[in-house]
C-alpha cells in the first residue's frame, strides 16, 4: 500500500462525489440547512397556530356569581378573549354542551358566608380536556380568577387593617445559581451528540452506497480492481472518502446547530439569558470526537454495503447500520449520566459523554485519552471485520448473493461442517 | 517457468463453488503463451471460460491452481505490478461517469505510475490520437457511446502498457464503432504491444489474430496460427475450424460420460441405457 496511491484514489472519489447531486444534498446541504429550515418551519407553524388560537374567544357560562363579587363578572366581560354566554346554546344542559363542544367552560359559583366577614365562594368548573379550545378556556379562567383573588384579598386585608406581612404567610424566594451559559451548555450537551451522530450517519449513508453498490451498478467496481495499485489502497481510499463526507456533515451540522439553536430554543425556554455558545476549549475534543464518530460509522456502513450489488440493495443493507448508529446517543440521553471509566469503555457512548463533558466546560483529559483509545480499538475491530469479509473473492468481485448476515451464516455452517469432518 | 514470452500460462485453473451446482471448473488446467508484439485470440462460445481466464490474467480473480505470468511477473504473487503492465478493456470495466475525458486519462496514467512529469504530454497525445479534443472536458456520462469507447481505449493504453487485454470488446457496439476498435487493436500491434483478444465472433479473430486458442468447457482444445489450424482440420474458414474442434470435444465428452455411466451401472448390476434396478 502506498500513500501516493491512496491520495490519488481518494481525490478521485471525492471529486466524483462532489459532482453527484444526491451526495451534495445529503452530505453537505442537509446538515447545513436543516436547522435554519427547521426553525423557519416550526416558528411559522407555531405563529400560525397561536394566531389562530388567540383569535378564538372562549365561550364561558358563569352561574351564581355572588353579588359581592360582581366585579368578577365585569372582569370577564371586559376580556376580549372571553365570550360570556347567558344561556346554553341548543337548549341542552351546560355539562352536555361542554361535552359536545358547544360551550368551552361552565363555572358554578356558591357563596360561602362567614360571620360578619367577607363573602367567600367556591367554584365548580366543568371543562373538556379532550378539546384544545376548552383547555384554553380553563387556562384563561384560572388566570383571571387568580388575578381577581389577589386583588380582592389585598383589598379585604387592607380594610381589616392587615399589612402584607400579616396575611401573605410563608413566601418562597427562588434563586437559580445556573447562569445562562450553564443552562445552554446543559441543553447542548444533551442534543449535540444525538444530532451529530444522526448527521454523520446521513453524511456517510449515500457515499457508502455510492462507493460500493453504486460502483458495481455502474460497472466501475472492476475498473478500480484493475488499477495498478494494491486492492487495499482502493478500499482504504473509499473508506476515507465515506468517513470524510460523514465528518464534513458532522462539522457543518455543528456550525448550523450552534448558530440556530439559540433562535430555536430561547423562545421555547422563554428566556433570552440562555446562551448556546460552544466553548472554544471544547472544540478540539469535539473535532476529534467527530472524526472518531465518522470513522466508526463509515467502517460499519462499508461492512454492510460491501455486499450490495445494486444501489437499492445497498440502501436496504445499510439501514441496520444507520439505526444501530443512532442507538448509543439515545442510550446516554439521561442527563444524570456522566463520563467515568466504566462508560469510557463503551464505544460511541463514550464519545457522546465526552462531548457533553467538553460542552459543559470540564474536560478530564485522562478519561478523554481513554475514550479515544477505546474508540480507536473499536474502529480497528470494525476494519478488521471489513478486511475479513474482503478476503472472500466472491464478495470482492460481486459474485456473492446475500447480505452480511447471509455471509456470516454460511461461514458458520461451513465451519460446523469442517469440524464434523475433522472429527 | 521461463519468461521469454509476454504472457505465459501453465496449468491455470479456476474453480468456483456454486450453491446449486457445487464445485464448477470454470477454467481447467490451460496452457498457452503469447509472444511480444502479437495479437493472441481466445475463441470460445459463451461460458467457455474466456472471461474467467482473462480476469485471472488481469488479477481480478485469483487462480485456484497453476501459474500465469505477464512480462515475467506472476499474477498471483505480484498482482499490483502486473496490473501496471496491463491495459484491461472489457464490458465490466466501465469508465467513471463523473470524471471528464481528460481527468479520466490523467487519473489512469497517474494511478498506473506513468512518469508524473510526462503525464500531461501523454494525455495530450492520447487525446490527439483518438480524436477526443472536442469533448475532452465533458463529463463521461454526457458522452455518446462512440465517444465513450474512444475514452475507454485511451484509458486502457494511456500508461503505455506492454500487454493489452480486450475481453469481447465489440459486444454491443454498432458496425462502425466495432471496426474502429478493430483498427485501434491493429495499431497497438503495429506499435509492438502484445494483445490478448477474446471473442466469439470468428470474423474478428480471423482479421486480427496472429495466433489463436479455441476454448471449450474451460479447456483449450487447440492453439496455433490460423494456417496450422487450417492444415489440421482441412477447413478454410475459422468458423468451420471452430465447429470442428468443438464438435469433436463434445463427442469425446459424450463418450466419456457414457463410459462413466456404464462403469457405475456395472458396479450396481445394471446395463448401460437401462434404468438402474
Amino acid at each position: 500500500m502506498s500513500l501516493y496511491d491512496i491520495r490519488l484514489l481518494y481525490i478521485r472519489e471525492l471529486r466524483a462525489a462532489l459532482r453527484e447531486r444526491g451526495i451534495v444534498i445529503n452530505s453537505l446541504l442537509v446538515p447545513l440547512l436543516l436547522y435554519p429550515v427547521m426553525i423557519w418551519v416550526i416558528f411559522s407553524g407555531i405563529a400560525f397556530i397561536k394566531g389562530s388560537e388567540e383569535r378564538l374567544p372562549s365561550r364561558m357560562l358563569l352561574d351564581g356569581v355572588p353579588a359581592a363579587h360582581g366585579d368578577l363578572t365585569d372582569l370577564f366581560g371586559a376580556d376580549d378573549r372571553v365570550d360570556l354566554v347567558a344561556q346554553v346554546p341548543g337548549g341542552a344542559g351546560p355539562e352536555q354542551a361542554v361535552r359536545d363542544g358547544d360551550l368551552d367552560l361552565w363555572a358554578q359559583f356558591s357563596a360561602v358566608p362567614t360571620d360578619g366577614g367577607p363573602v367567600n365562594f367556591t367554584v365548580d368548573v366543568v371543562h373538556n380536556s379532550s378539546m384544545d379550545r376548552s383547555d384554553r378556556a380553563l387556562r384563561r379562567f384560572e388566570s383571571q380568577l387568580e388575578d381577581y383573588r389577589a386583588t380582592w384579598r389585598e383589598q379585604v386585608a387592607s380594610e381589616m387593617g392587615l399589612g402584607p406581612a400579616q396575611w401573605l404567610g410563608f413566601e418562597v424566594a427562588l434563586e437559580n445559581t445556573a447562569t445562562g451559559e450553564d443552562v445552554g451548555a446543559f441543553l447542548l450537551g444533551l442534543m449535540v451528540p444525538m444530532f451529530m451522530m444522526m448527521m454523520i450517519s446521513i453524511g456517510c449513508f449515500y457515499p457508502a452506497v455510492d462507493a460500493t453498490a453504486g460502483e458495481r451498478e455502474r460497472s466501475t467496481w472492476e475498473t478500480s480492481l484493475t488499477l495498478g495499485v494494491d486492492h487495499g489502497s482502493v478500499l482504504i481510499a473509499k473508506y476515507l472518502y465515506v468517513a470524510t463526507l460523514g465528518a464534513i456533515a458532522g462539522f457543518l451540522n455543528l456550525i448550523a446547530l450552534s448558530i440556530s439553536m439559540a433562535a430555536l430554543l430561547r423562545p421555547l425556554l422563554g428566556s433570552d439569558a440562555v446562551s448556546f455558545q460552544i466553548p472554544w476549549r471544547a472544540l478540539p475534543v469535539i473535532g476529534i470526537g467527530t472524526f472518531a464518530f465518522a470513522l466508526m460509522v463509515a467502517a460499519a456502513m462499508m461492512l454492510f454495503a460491501i455486499f450490495a450489488r445494486t444501489f437499492k440493495e445497498g440502501q436496504a443493507m445499510i439501514g441496520p447500520a444507520y439505526i444501530l448508529s443512532l442507538l448509543p446517543p439515545i442510550l446516554v440521553t439521561s442527563p444524570d449520566l456522566e463520563l467515568n471509566v466504566k462508560w469510557a469503555l463503551v464505544p460511541v457512548c463514550n464519545v457522546c459523554l465526552l462531548f457533553r463533558q467538553a460542552i459543559g466546560g470540564e474536560i478530564n483529559w485522562a478519561l478523554a485519552a481513554l475514550v479515544i483509545l477505546v474508540q480507536t480499538l473499536a474502529i480497528a475491530a470494525l476494519l478488521a471485520a471489513v478486511r475479513r469479509v474482503l478476503s472472500s473473492e466472491q464478495v470482492v468481485v460481486g459474485g456473492f448473493e446475500g447480505s452480511l448476515g447471509t455471509w456470516i451464516g454460511r461461514r458458520m455452517k461451513r465451519r460446523t461442517q469442517e469440524t464434523r469432518h475433522g472429527q | 517457468m521461463a519468461s521469454e514470452a509476454a504472457v505465459e500460462v501453465r496449468g491455470l485453473r479456476k474453480t468456483f463453488y456454486d450453491e446449486g451446482r457445487g464445485e464448477v471448473k470454470a477454467v481447467d488446467s490451460i496452457d498457452f503463451t503469447c509472444e511480444r508484439g502479437q495479437v493472441f485470440g481466445l475463441l470460445g462460445a459463451n461460458g467457455a471460460g474466456k472471461t474467467t481466464t482473462l480476469r485471472m490474467l488481469s488479477t481480478v480473480l485469483k487462480p485456484t491452481g497453476g501459474e500465469a505470468r505477464i512480462e515475467g511477473l506472476s499474477v498471483a504473487e505480484r498482482p499490483a505490478e502486473v496490473r501496471r503492465r496491463l491495459g484491461f478493456y472489457s464490458a465490466s470495466t466501465a469508465l467513471y461517469p463523473r470524471l471528464t475525458a481528460r481527468e479520466t486519462l490523467e487519473f489512469f496514467a497517474r494511478v498506473n505510475r506513468y512518469p508524473a512529469s510526462e503525464v500531461r504530454a501523454r494525455v495530450d497525445e492520447i487525446i490527439e490520437r483518438f480524436g477526443m479534443g472536442p469533448f475532452q472536458n465533458a463529463r463521461v456520462d454526457k458522452l455518446s457511446s462512440g465517444m465513450k469507447q474512444r475514452v475507454s481505449i485511451g484509458r486502457t493504453v494511456v500508461h503505455d502498457p506492454p500487454v493489452v487485454i480486450f475481453d469481447e470488446p465489440t459486444v454491443g457496439l454498432d458496425v462502425l464503432n466495432a471496426l474502429a476498435l478493430i483498427d485501434a487493436i491493429r495499431d497497438l500491434r503495429d506499435a509492438g504491444k502484445t494483445v490478448i483478444f477474446s471473442t466469439h465472433i470468428m470474423s474478428e479473430a480471423e482479421k486480427l489474430c496472429d495466433r489463436l486458442a479455441i476454448m471449450h468447457g474451460g479447456r483449450i482444445l487447440v492453439a496455433g496460427d490460423l494456417e496450422t489450424l487450417r492444415g489440421q482440420t482441412g477447413q478454410h474458414y475459422l468458423e468451420d475450424i471452430f465447429v470442428n474442434y468443438v464438435s469433436d470435444a463434445d463427442e469425446e465428452t459424450r463418450l466419456a460420460l457414457e463410459r462413466r455411466d456404464a462403469r457405475e451401472l456395472e458396479g450396481i448390476g445394471g446395463r448401460p441405457g437401462e434404468p438402474a434396478p
